[in-house]
């Protein structure tokens, strides 16, 4: 019996979720970031599933993974510069402390 | 472009421009002020001479202006012979009392009056060369502007300031109705072009009823601009604003703009016997009315200003009795006498300080020469007598009135010119013939030090040459008669000039009042008191305007004022504090949306994951 | 068959390491977790033919990217926070989760269910050779590749700029 398409699709939608709910649960936030980069390989696994079973052109799903690879990579450096800043003047680094975005 | 078309627009537009100049770049020089007012004056009356020698034309150049749907307005000139005739008078007038004005106005005032001059004569020339009625409507208005901006020009003056006002809203209450009257017009014959609503077939065209509702409409704004009872109490009072304001708006044009118009609308009014009826009572009635107020007054623009409003409805009188030539003969000469007096007046006041004709008089009046021979000649022209142009003019409408009229307005006019001969020689008697131990006492005495002004000279050369001009023009207009005929009605044939017997009772009666005059107050050792004083009360009466103003004040502005306080109520209360709500309402309404900001991040996140579920599936299930 | 259990332990691995990085308490453990994850997610590309990627993600994202966060943890010193998880705080968590993923499955069962596309393409080495993701790189895909250069070098710059010391004055 072979692989259906739906297994990886399932399979990345689940990581996917499981990603959002680390992002929402998390307090640190590099727990969060955790999250996110998982959010990340989820698509790209989507990506890539796709280019194996639907797209004939094979390659273009390989390049748009590197491509968020390479977000990815650049993306957790900022987030874990700004990390540091926030560590800095705030002595912690939890988001439920982080409200001064307050409306009332 | 035709040269007809160029005279038209330079004598209209050249004081328009000397106005923006001068308004806008040289209001702080005078001297410069002065040259292009000036300049724009002489370059306006050249065109309107050259227009009146060209003769008048029938059709107006017409422009096509406001269109809507199959109503066509044009705006446009009309030159026929009225037109041209008024046109040279106000372009003439507005140049002498510009001249004047040069000698009479003060240094620093010089450089915001001159702007306000040209303005004036820039909005009375176009008036008088509209050929729509609803232009000649805007200008009217202009001119009323005008006017209240020149009365309260010396605007720190409270009772200056609240002249001008009343100026304003009394002429206002007049053009309501004339603007009413405008809009039935309108409705009625579809179009408001002044050439054509004089023709018999449009007239004839208008049901009776509707007419005269319609020139009663029309007379009302005439009633306020010419200054006819009942809202004839704003022109003693525009006394305030300076002697050359006085002299050019309120003597010789604007307010004749009012009986311009009846002029201009001749054939319509005459159409409808009603009004004819409406505006003889009220002219005569407002010709013995305001004459009565001169014959006891002290200020000498006072008495002019009186003397203007009756006068007015001499030239009123004139034309309800049919006669378009004697009403605008009597406009022609009544501009230059009542000008040049305003201006030997002021010529007086400027000399002596004040304006009390008992108190100049007394300071050594009769020493100024030139200012004297106008003031003699211009108040014997006032008067009546001959061979002056007011005595032509004047018989040319008596005339009029008693071919076949009633004998009620007959003998009204007839009074009313007594009265004017009264009191026109009452006042100069008392000016040159003063009695210093004289029963009458000045109301405002001449200040103790006139400046450095020697008492024996006199005024500057240019106050003095306009008026010698209007002194020569007073006396020789008289004889310009045929020439005013002929320009108003080149069709007609040379007016029946009475024989000398048929004028002997105007004569008599102009000579008689003063006679009674010279009796009263010219004699060596007159008492100087009027045989009014004889009766006291009505004395009283006289002096204090038949006390209209007072009616007014305790009537109308009583209840306009109540109706002021309940609207400022209304507005403070209702209107302001519902805008206010409305603000306080968004802004609560701000604060409340700002609690959905909670500040953690993942609030955020979370609704946007949900919001990207819903909105996949919605997109999901349409397709 | 052992294609379908290896495919089964390596899918267990990214769904287990998943699950460790979420739920740990201690950050580091956390970590390590992702980097399990990863790693099974390597083995995921592996399996749908392209090696090149498989490798370049255990490069980057397990050598790089879960180094620099261990930085990170190590640098603000929150090793061994205790969170706490109220009832409310995970309901808040998972209700949002469970929603897209309910919806998103019902799409992927709705759409792909029956017909076509689930059978595997087969492979061709030279098409999905590196060769061929090089050339495609600087031909067709050269702004893709260009752009993210350019995003590179700002994240580079950009963290720096932010994680500087303010300058005494």
């Amino acid at each position: 019996m072979s692989i259906h398409l739906h297994f990886f699709l399932l399979l990345s939608l689940l990581i996917f979720t499981i990603g959002i709910y680390g992002v929402l649960i998390r307090r640190n936030l590099i727990g969060i970031l955790i999250g996110v980069e998982l959010m990340l390989n989820a698509a790209s696994l989507n990506f890539l599933a796709f280019n194996r079973y639907v797209v004939t052109d094979p390659a273009v799903g390989q390049i748009i993974v590197l491509f968020i690879i390479g977000l990815a990579a650049a993306e957790a450096a900022i987030l874990l510069s700004i990390i540091l800043r926030v560590y800095r003047s705030h002595r912690n680094i939890d988001a439920d402390s982080l409200t001064e975005m307050r409306g009332r | 472009m035709s040269p007809t078309l160029t005279a038209i627009l330079i004598c209209t537009f050249a004081p328009l421009a000397a106005f923006f100049v001068t308004y806008t770049v040289m209001r702080n020089r005078p001297k410069a002020s002065a040259f292009f007012s000036l300049a724009g004056g002489f370059a306006s009356l050249a065109a309107a001479l050259a227009l009146l020698k060209a003769g008048p034309i029938a059709e107006p150049l017409r422009y096509a202006w406001l269109t809507s749907g199959e109503t066509n307005l044009f705006f446009g000139f009309l030159l026929d012979g009225p037109n041209l005739l008024m046109g040279t008078i106000v372009a003439f007038i507005a140049l002498m009392i510009q001249i004047y004005s040069l000698g009479d106005m003060a240094k620093e005032e010089q450089g915001r009056f001159f702007p306000l001059l040209s303005f004036f004569a820039w909005s009375m020339l176009s008036f008088v060369y509209s050929s729509n009625l609803l232009q000649t409507f805007i200008f009217w208005e202009l001119v009323g502007l005008a006017s209240f901006l020149l009365i309260g020009f010396w605007y720190r003056k409270p009772s200056a300031e609240a002249a001008a006002k009343k100026a304003f809203i009394m002429t206002r209450i007049g053009d309501v109705g004339l603007f009413i009257g405008l809009i039935l017009l309108m409705q009625t014959t579809g179009h408001l072009d002044i050439v054509h609503l004089n023709s018999p077939e449009t007239i004839a065209a208008i049901p009776g009823g509707r007419l005269t509702l319609i020139t009663l409409l029309l007379f009302s704004g005439i009633v306020g601009k010419s200054a006819q009872f009942p809202l004839h109490t704003w022109l003693p009072d525009a006394m305030e604003g300076p002697t050359p304001v006085s002299a050019l708006l309120h003597s010789a044009t604007m307010v004749a703009a009012g009986v311009f118009l009846f002029a201009r609308f001749h054939p319509l009014f005459l159409a409808s016997p009603t009004t004819i009826d409406v505006v003889l009572s009220i002219a005569t009635f407002t010709a013995v009315f305001s004459s009565t107020m001169a014959m006891v007054a002290l200020d000498m623009k006072r008495v002019l200003a009186y003397s203007s409003i009756s006068q007015l409805s001499f030239m009123l009188i004139g034309l309800a009795a049919g006669n378009l030539f004697a009403g605008v003969f009597h406009l022609a000469t009544h501009a230059f006498f009542k000008a040049l007096l305003f201006l030997s007046a002021g010529s007086f006041i400027h000399h002596h300080g004040t304006n009390d004709m008992v108190a100049i008089g007394r300071n050594g009046g009769r020493s100024m020469r030139w200012t004297t021979l106008g003031l003699i000649v211009g108040g014997a022209a006032l008067a009546g007598l001959p061979p002056l142009s007011g005595f032509w003019s004047k018989e040319a409408i008596i005339g009029a009135l008693t071919v076949g009229g009633v004998p009620v307005f007959i003998a009204l006019t007839y009074a009313a010119a007594f009265l004017t001969a009264y009191y026109t020689f009452r006042m100069i008697c008392l000016v040159l013939f003063p009695n210093p131990n004289g029963q009458l006492q000045p109301d405002e005495p001449a200040p103790a030090s006139s400046g450095d002004h020697h008492h024996h000279g006199d005024s500057p050369w240019t106050m003095l040459l306009p008026i010698v001009l209007l002194t020569i023009a007073s006396a020789a207009a008289g004889y310009f008669g045929f020439f005013v005929d002929q320009t108003l009605d080149a069709n007609r044939e040379l007016a029946h000039h009475a024989s000398w017997g048929d004028m002997a009772p105007a004569i008599g009666i102009a000579l008689f009042g003063a006679i009674l005059a010279w009796v009263e107050y010219g004699r060596k050792g007159a008492s100087q008191t009027g045989f009014v004083s004889r009766l006291p009360m009505l004395q009283q009466l006289f002096k204090n305007g038949w006390y209209v103003d007072e009616f007014y004040q305790r009537t109308f502005a009583k209840v306009v004022e109540g109706i002021s306080v309940v609207s400022a109520k209304i507005e403070d209360k209702g209107i302001d504090a519902s805008t206010d709500e409305v603000g306080k309402a968004t802004i609560a309404f701000g604060y409340s949306s700002a609690s959905t900001q909670s500040g953690y991040l993942q609030f955020y996140v979370a609704t946007a994951i949900v919001l990207i579920a819903v909105l996949c599936y919605v997109a999901g299930m349409g397709s | 068959m052992e294609s379908m259990v290896s495919l089964g332990i390596i899918a267990v691995m990214a769904i287990g390491g998943a699950l460790i990085s979420v739920s740990n308490k201690n950050i580091l453990h956390a970590i390590f977790g992702l980097g399990l994850s990863l790693v099974g997610i390597a083995g995921l590309f592996l399996y749908l033919g392209s090696p090149f990627v498989a490798v370049m993600e255990i490069l980057i994202y397990v050598g790089g990217i879960t180094i620099t966060m261990i930085f990170a943890v190590m640098l603000t010193s929150m090793t061994l926070s205790r969170e706490k998880r109220s009832i409310s705080r995970w309901l808040f968590a998972a209700v949002p989760a469970l929603i897209f993923f309910a919806v998103m499955a019902y799409f992927i069962y709705g759409q792909f269910g029956v017909a076509g596309s689930n059978e595997v393409i087969p492979v061709s080495t030279s098409a999905w050779s590196i060769e061929r993701i090089g050339e495609l790189l600087l031909t067709r895909f050269n702004l893709v590749f260009e752009t993210l250069s350019v995003v590179l070098l700002l994240a580079i710059v950009g963290a720096i700029v932010i994680a500087r010391k303010e300058r005494q004055q």
